[in-house]
């Protein structure tokens, strides 16, 4: 008990700290733009939480006048079931982090306090964040319910849940973390843990896929077929918390308190067994670790690794070295690894999975540059995710390092070349072979495939290297997590250009097609101009966005 | 070699290094002293073209920092305080890379790499990844990467810390060496023993101004009392604490 009270006093002392941060950064920071941004913040999450609050009232209104038949404790539990998925993931990323990133854990553990409680009151900052995030996204649509419904007790109810529900999973994903981390070599804790993380989205991805019914068609037929809730029947079986959970949101929600407590005391008392018990087995966990006193492994070098030391053609050594170093860097880190191999992983999903239902869709249209273009839609998918992952983080991916190059003798633009160079040659190659594949596949007539490609490498070229130079406006060098890679504000800005240079190009290639009917004139001609035109303008953004990333980076002092 | 006039950097309302002269002259090893926050690291910074200064002029081998920078870095060796690394590229990889930086030719890039590396007896760990090296090792590595584009100049910024004694006593030899081709080495430190032992001449920072440039004997002549250790003499420029230290030990005390 001492120790679960010392892991509850550190988790509220973290938190205090973060909180004391959290302000220090922004209304502390006596800098204009952190200010601006905060209040700014601030006034989307109550414009937000003003339209969930309209919309809430809007649909109870709509529930009270049409008596809808629905399960509410089933639909409740599905939903607590499907959070239980996004607990999964952000404890694991939460626990990776604070076990092997975050460098104030020694400071904690030099603390006169028992190791348990070190690492339960990480637990408790967990449940504290994600119970602080749920009222964020739900607070005004309880507030209304509490209105609408005469009802008081439907806030305490659901705040009790979303502080009791994510003990659990926090709970056991520390301690898997622990054992990951503790009794795997040294060094592959993260890796490790990052390949899990990934190998879940794909099967939560898949499964979805596959049980989903909502997504069980081909997509172009769904119009056709009734809409449907996706549904797992298991989700509120009586011996799941989902189960508990949402039985006993489903009784506040209909004012039988009793009912509410009672499922709410189940799940509180199987919180309090499962954290008593996860607190004393982290410490045992954490102190029989043996992994940190063995020397990492020796490396065999490969003889593929060898051959990557030469240069790259067409190539300054210079602008080579920054390319290999990159790639080595993204290949080598499964966190940068992951930027780069899940948006190929998920086209394999939204596409591959559908692929024969789509191919004879598309195949329909017949020969012709509508087709060719319809060829490019998995290409295109590709380019935004690649684009985004590669180019927004080719001059942050730096980080630290980034003196290294400060204090060689290339100028901004040398280096901001090399970073184009080493975005742009892996998201220019996998677009090409994509758009290769579909084109070859859909058979639009060669001209059309061969200019449809030619496009969609150009537009690779040139969306990637306006990223970089977006990347450089909003670079940060500080990170030492590399989901902090890039700025919030560049990535919102990055896929509002992407929208409209794609956008634009979209619409030019069509009002050549227009154009051509109307007009009489060859088709060809009307559809070169176009492509000509929009990769003309691609490059000109890319250019501009370049030259103002290099302003940008030449103002820093990168020391 | 390395002349610096009113050199000067401030933060809004903090003065980080204030009108500092120096001239430092070919073949010198130069140890630069200073409390902690005295403006070391900012110097360093501004002359090997890392910060900007807010007013003044740095030379080094003759050449502007500020008017030619990648000029003047092509002839500039640094090693910051606390090296961050690639961690994933292995040592040989980063010499590599940091070769192509610098305009270092492959052949001669690979065999300068294959020497340092012996020279640093980092040659049986070079294929390994950076991440795995030992703080001193890291060390190594970063002053091998200041070395191999043989530059005239060389800064060094707490090159001894993470060292062990046998390491520290080879890069002593090995900035000894550098010093004797006619080459300059500019180093801060907080061991006063090393720097007594290894300098030609030292300048002592406080406050962001100089507060005494010279040989240690000249160092000397300057505070009226020959015989005197480095120790006593950077306490006397610097204001010693030792009193204010033993009230606040017994005020805890009580």
């Amino acid at each position: 008990m001492p120790r679960l009270m010392s892991g509850i006093d550190v988790g509220l002392l973290l938190w205090r700290a973060q909180f004391r941060m959290f302000i220090n950064q922004t209304l502390r920071s006596r800098k204009p733009g952190r200010i601006v941004g905060t209040i700014v913040g601030a006034a989307i999450i109550v414009l937000a939480w003003a339209w969930e609050a309209l919309i809430t009232g809007v649909a109870v209104a709509a529930a009270h006048r049409f008596h809808a038949q629905i399960e509410v404790a089933h639909l409740l539990s599905l939903a607590f079931l499907g959070y239980t998925a996004v607990l999964v993931f952000s404890s694991l990323v939460f626990s990776l982090n604070a076990l092997l990133l975050n460098p104030d854990l020694d400071l904690l553990l030099a603390a006169p306090r028992p190791v348990a409680s070190i690492l339960a009151g990480r637990m408790v900052l967990q449940v504290l964040r994600l119970f602080l995030l749920s009222l964020l996204f739900t607070a005004p649509a309880l507030v209304v319910l509490a209105f609408a419904n005469h009802n008081p007790l439907i806030p305490i109810v659901f705040s009790a849940l979303y502080l009791l529900y994510p003990v659990f999973v926090v709970v056991i994903i520390s301690l898997m973390s622990l054992l990951l981390v503790r009794f795997i070599p040294a060094g592959r804790g993260r890796e490790i843990l990052t390949l899990f993380g990934v190998a879940l989205a794909v099967g939560i991805n898949v499964l979805n896929f596959l049980l989903n019914p909502a997504l069980r068609d081909s997509g172009f037929a769904r119009r056709s077929l009734p809409l449907s809730l996706p549904d797992i029947p298991g989700a509120s079986a009586p011996w799941l918390p989902s189960g508990w959970a949402g039985r006993s949101a489903a009784a506040a929600l209909g004012g039988d308190w009793l009912t509410a407590i009672g499922w709410a005391f189940v799940l509180l008392a199987v919180s309090a067994v499962i954290f008593t018990v996860g607190t004393a087995l982290s410490g045992r966990l954490y102190l029989a670790g043996w992994i940190q006193a063995v020397p990492p492994r020796r490396r065999k070098v490969a003889a593929r690794g060898r051959r990557l030391r030469g240069a790259i053609p067409l190539l300054s050594p210079v602008l080579a070295s920054i390319v290999i170093k990159d790639w080595r860097m993204r290949t080598r880190d499964l966190a940068q690894l992951v930027r780069f191999a899940m948006p190929v992983v998920f086209l394999f999903v939204i596409f591959g999975l559908r692929f024969p239902r789509l191919l004879s869709s598309v195949q329909g249209l017949g020969a012709g540059p509508a087709a060719a273009m319809l060829g490019l839609v998995p290409a295109w998918v590709l380019l935004f995710s690649l684009s985004l992952s590669l180019g927004l983080s080719a001059v942050s991916l730096e980080g630290q390092s980034i003196w290294v190059y400060a204090a060689s003798p290339n100028t901004t633009l040398r280096f901001l070349e090399g970073k184009c160079w080493s975005a742009v040659l892996p998201t220019g190659v996998f677009v090409a072979l994509v758009a290769l594949v579909g084109e070859s596949l859909i058979r639009p007539g060669w001209i059309w495939a061969a200019t449809a490609v030619l496009l969609v490498v150009a537009q690779a070229a040139s969306v990637t290297t306006l990223m970089v130079g977006i990347g450089a406006v909003f670079a940060r060098f500080d990170w030492t997590d590399a989901r902090r890679m890039m700025h919030p504000a560049g990535v919102f800005i990055g896929m509002a250009l992407f929208a409209i240079i794609t956008g634009a190009s979209a619409l030019l290639l069509a009002i050549s097609l227009a154009l051509a009917g109307a007009t009489h004139f060859p088709l060809i001609t009307t559809w070169l101009a176009a492509v000509t035109i929009s990769v003309g303008g691609g490059v000109a953004v890319a250019a501009l966005g370049l030259l103002v990333g290099n302003d940008h980076l030449r103002g820093l002092e990168l020391g | 070699m390395l002349s610096t006039r009113l050199l000067t950097k401030r933060y809004g309302s903090l003065t980080a290094v204030e009108d500092l002269d120096l001239e430092i002259s070919a073949g010198e090893l130069f140890g630069f002293l200073g409390p902690n926050g005295a403006g070391k690291t900012t110097t360093i910074k501004m002359l090997v073209g890392l910060l900007r200064p807010t007013s003044g002029t740095a030379q080094v081998a003759g050449i502007d920092i500020m008017a030619e920078p990648e000029k003047a870095k092509a002839r500039i060796g640094y090693v910051p305080d606390a090296a961050t690394l690639y961690d994933k590229l292995s040592g040989r990889e980063f010499l590599e890379f940091s070769g192509d930086l610098y305009h270092v030719e492959p052949r001669l890039r690979d065999r300068r790499i294959g020497a340092l590396l012996k020279l640093f007896d980092l040659e049986q760990r070079g294929n390994d990844f950076l991440s795995g090296y030992s703080r001193g090792m890291r060390q190594k590595v970063s002053l091998a990467a200041a070395l191999l584009h043989d530059p005239q100049v060389l800064f060094l910024d707490e090159p001894t810390v993470g060292l062990d004694p046998q390491s520290a006593r080879q890069m002593k030899d090995i900035l000894q060496d550098f010093c004797k081709e006619g080459k300059t080495v500019f180093f801060s430190t907080h061991i006063l023993e090393i720097a007594e032992r290894m300098c030609t001449r030292l300048a002592i920072i406080n406050h962001g101004r100089l507060v005494a440039i010279g040989s240690l004997q000249d160092l000397r002549h300057m505070v009226g009392q020959d015989g005197q250790s480095l120790e006593q003499i950077f306490l006397e420029l610097t204001g010693s604490r030792e009193e204010d230290v033993s009230a606040v030990l017994r005020g805890l005390e009580s």
